[in-house]
């Protein structure tokens, strides 16, 4: 999103060499615009990053201070009382993360590649049963079967309660990508190639793996990034099918967390036994600085992708 | 041609479920009385998963290996999803066989007519007669829905008691007489000490107003029974004088700001360990003080709002049911019958191992070590009879007998026992709860003139079908008075 306005950046610093002759310029912003885009998208990018500066500065909060003033932008004492809490749990912390990690990575890979390979069976008009596969596919995003049909299949049928498959294979196939990935090589993949390809002597297997995939890239990363993106903040998978301590990702962890907060108001009837409650709960930095560790590697990491995801969709997108 | 055949695609599929559905229900054998056959029994429980869970059920398994020939699987399912998992649980049918209940988690009259857990009155004839013995009747009797027990209560405090508790500090500093506070309106005097001398503290750390009513469903709704005088007709409680007393007494103390200014929207939970509070409202049991004051890290004293009641909520506050899809019904109840007479379980189960997590001093007192508190910490009030457990050394030593006091001089309120069915007015009721959420907080806590909002409150209470709730409500109360 950044890119234009970068761009924008270089063109205006360059010295005006001709100033008669109207420079090229190809993204046609004059001085007015290009200052209202700046602004603009400054404000925007501020407002995206001003409540995760706001969790970090909670997180590196005095407990005291919090309780007395309130959330401050400038905490009346700094401390890193929180990070040090979440040291002491640092086994805790470290298994989730594991868990967090081997999911992303396993599952990324295994939607990618499925989804992959479904879309482009589907996508080939070769393959006779195309339609039938895609209504399959398709009709699931219109119908579902309902929490609990889904929890019997997950946990009497597939036998997956408390295993990590029962955090990966529930979203390894998601039909919106499906059907994004197939018009995806519908379009960028002409028939033309294939049949040069064919020509050639490549078999099926050698044609989408060495000409249709480095050809869709743009599409297969901008799948990658949702399903590491929606693996990373899964919670839900967890609540329901995990219930061994050792195989709880980091946001599920988070959620409980927040779900005891919400239980205990809701439950007053309970302050005898609130001692009991309350101390499985965090105090709000260390909630706080479980966020931005829960937060930053992924935050982090996305540039990366972009960078990758901006090129891929410039070089590969224009062919025609 | 295509379409058909995609079609019956589709429905052998569905059909292929179905069948593997339905075959799985038939497979349910019973089980005779013998404990010959070791079983393994899965027990849902309240609570954080703790890490030497494992270590101490293995201990427990030995022991009731021993005695009854079986093995529990313990899942601890933390406190704020434990309602949301049962309920998946026991609508996708799924087999376990023993599951903590109350009237605030896993709902128990809801489960019960459900016919989600078994009935357990001759169970525990045949197979609970230690335990029969030792939880107060109050609980058994209370409990019953129709006649039939569906859950074994935890024997602890029956009665529900209202106080408020002071921050001692505070009491102390301005020499204070607490003698004379009685109720919310008794307040006043304090308040208006709190409120000038000492800035940095928010006299009322926020309550719900205490109105004396036995509440028939969920608290804000406006459906009750009065506790004295015309006990036998279901009221609209935000019609009562008392009501409007109250909350205009909540309201006097909010607009002189002993009340916090956003106390309708906040969440704050007002932390004991943080003393900016001068009085708070809390539910008593014998010793409280002493708990709370031990958590606060100052001392905490208290006053009562009312004498002890029996309510359902409070004798179903923890018990444990035997699921409908258990195939060992009998060895459950086996095994609930041990824990809650059994002092070697119900400490094992509860306080860990001795020497790992606890110490036992001579006089039989115990200690925690750390292990407890990190590894180990179980939710003592959910897991069976309480007064089988080890005092700790700092415990008042009488602690269980004041307990059993207590009990005694609870007077059970007019309507203990009956559990209001709503199912057939559940449309009105969640109608009715989206009114009251939006009324209720403010108006409880002081938030806004009851004066104005409490008729507008019940002219949209009225509209939203409370009426034909009230009618139901008391056709069902006089068709179970008549059966009592």
């Amino acid at each position: 999103m950044d890119k234009p306005a970068e761009l924008l950046e270089r063109e205006e610093s360059m010295p005006k060499r001709i100033p008669r002759k109207k420079r090229y310029n190809p993204y046609g912003f004059s001085g007015k615009t290009s200052i209202f885009m700046h602004v603009m998208l400054g404000t925007f990018a501020f407002l995206c990053i001003f409540p995760f500066l706001y969790v970090i500065i909670i997180s590196l909060s005095n407990e005291q201070s919090l309780a007395a003033n309130g959330y401050q932008l400038i905490p009346e004492q700094w401390s890193f009382e929180a990070y040090k809490y979440l040291w002491q749990m640092r086994s805790q912390v470290v298994q989730a993360y594991g868990v967090t990690i081997l999911v992303t990575v396993l599952g990324t890979l295994i939607s990618v590649s499925v989804i992959a390979l479904y879309a482009y069976a589907i996508s080939r008009k070769q393959f006779i049963y195309r339609k039938q596969f895609t209504f399959i596919a398709f009709f699931t995003m219109l119908f579902s079967g309902g929490m609990v049909p889904f929890y019997i299949v997950m946990t009497q049928f597939l036998d997956l309660k408390n295993s990590i498959w029962a955090l990966i294979l529930p979203m390894a196939v998601n039909a919106f990508y499906i059907i994004i990935m197939r018009t995806f090589f519908m379009r960028t993949v002409p028939e033309a190639i294939l049949e040069s390809a064919r020509i050639d002597g490549a078999g099926e297997l050698r044609i989408f793996l060495t000409i249709v995939l480095p050809l869709s890239i743009p599409g297969i990363a901008t799948i990658a990034l949702f399903s590491t993106l929606a693996y990373w903040n899964d919670w839900f998978n967890a609540l329901l099918f995990i219930d061994d301590p050792n195989l709880i990702p980091l946001q599920s962890l988070l959620m409980r967390i927040e779900n005891n907060m919400d239980f205990i108001k809701q439950n007053a009837m309970l302050s005898n036994q609130n001692s009991a409650i309350l101390s499985s709960i965090p105090q709000d930095s260390a909630r706080m600085a479980m966020v931005v560790i829960a937060t930053l590697p992924i935050a982090l990491s996305y540039p990366f992708f972009q960078k990758y995801f901006v090129k891929g969709l410039t070089i590969g997108g224009v062919k025609d | 041609m295509k379409k058909i055949g995609l079609l019956s695609l589709v429905f052998m599929m569905f059909a292929g479920v179905l069948a593997a559905c339905s075959s799985d229900d038939s497979s349910a054998d019973s089980s005779g009385d013998s404990t010959d056959d070791h079983v393994t029994l899965v027990w849902y429980l309240i609570g954080t998963p703790q890490q030497d869970t494992e270590m101490v059920m293995e201990e427990v398994n030995k022991y009731t290996k021993e005695k009854i020939n079986t093995s529990i699987d313990l899942k601890l399912l933390d406190w704020g999803e434990f309602g949301d998992r049962m309920q998946v649980i026991t609508t996708s049918g799924e087999e376990y066989d023993i599951a903590f209940s109350s009237s605030w988690a896993n709902n128990y009259s809801l489960n019960a007519r459900r016919g989600a857990f078994v009935g357990l009155n001759d169970l525990m004839d045949e197979y609970g007669k230690e335990m029969k013995e030792l939880i107060d009747p109050a609980f058994l009797e209370g409990a019953q829905i129709d006649g039939e027990l569906y859950a074994v209560p935890t024997n602890k405090e029956v009665g529900q008691q209202a106080v408020l508790s002071f921050n001692n500090e505070l009491v102390e500093k301005h020499g204070l007489d607490l003698s004379t506070v009685n109720s919310i309106e008794d307040l006043e005097p304090l308040l208006a000490v709190i409120k000038e001398n000492e800035p940095g503290v928010t006299p009322i750390a926020t309550f719900d107003a205490h109105l004396p009513f036995d509440s028939v469903l969920q608290g804000e709704l406006p459906f009750a029974f009065r506790l004295d005088g015309n006990t036998d007709e279901v009221i609209n409680k935000y019609e009562e004088d008392i009501t409007m007393e109250t909350l205009k007494t909540m309201h006097e103390y909010y607009k002189k700001g002993y009340i916090a200014q956003d106390a309708a929207t906040s969440t704050d939970s007002w932390p004991l360990e943080t003393p900016n509070w001068f009085v708070r409202k809390e539910l008593y049991q014998p010793y409280a003080e002493s708990v709370w004051s031990r958590s606060a890290g100052y001392e905490i004293v208290t006053r009562p709002l009312e004498e002890p009641h029996i309510f359902n909520g409070s004798v179903t506050g923890s018990m444990q049911a035997i699921s409908a899809t258990s195939k060992h019904p009998e060895r459950a109840m086996m095994f609930l019958n041990l824990l809650n007479s059994d002092p070697y379980l119900r400490n094992l189960l509860d306080k860990g191992i001795e020497g790992t997590h606890y110490e036992e001093n001579e006089d039989g007192t115990i200690k925690h070590l750390p292990a407890r508190i990190d590894n180990f910490n179980m939710p003592s009030f959910a897991i069976g009879n309480q007064f089988l457990l080890k005092l700790y050394e700092d415990d008042p030593e009488d602690k269980w007998e004041a307990f059993e006091e207590f009990n005694a001089n609870s007077t059970p309120s007019p309507v203990l026992g009956f559990y209001f069915d709503s199912n057939p007015v559940r449309t009105e009721i969640a109608a009715l709860s989206n009114v009251a959420s939006e009324f209720s907080p403010a108006l409880l806590k002081g938030a806004v003139d009851p004066e104005e909002y409490l008729p507008a409150f019940n002219k949209k209470l009225e509209e939203a079908g409370m009426q034909k709730v009230m009618d139901e409500i008391q056709k069902q109360y006089d068709e179970w008075k008549e059966n009592q």
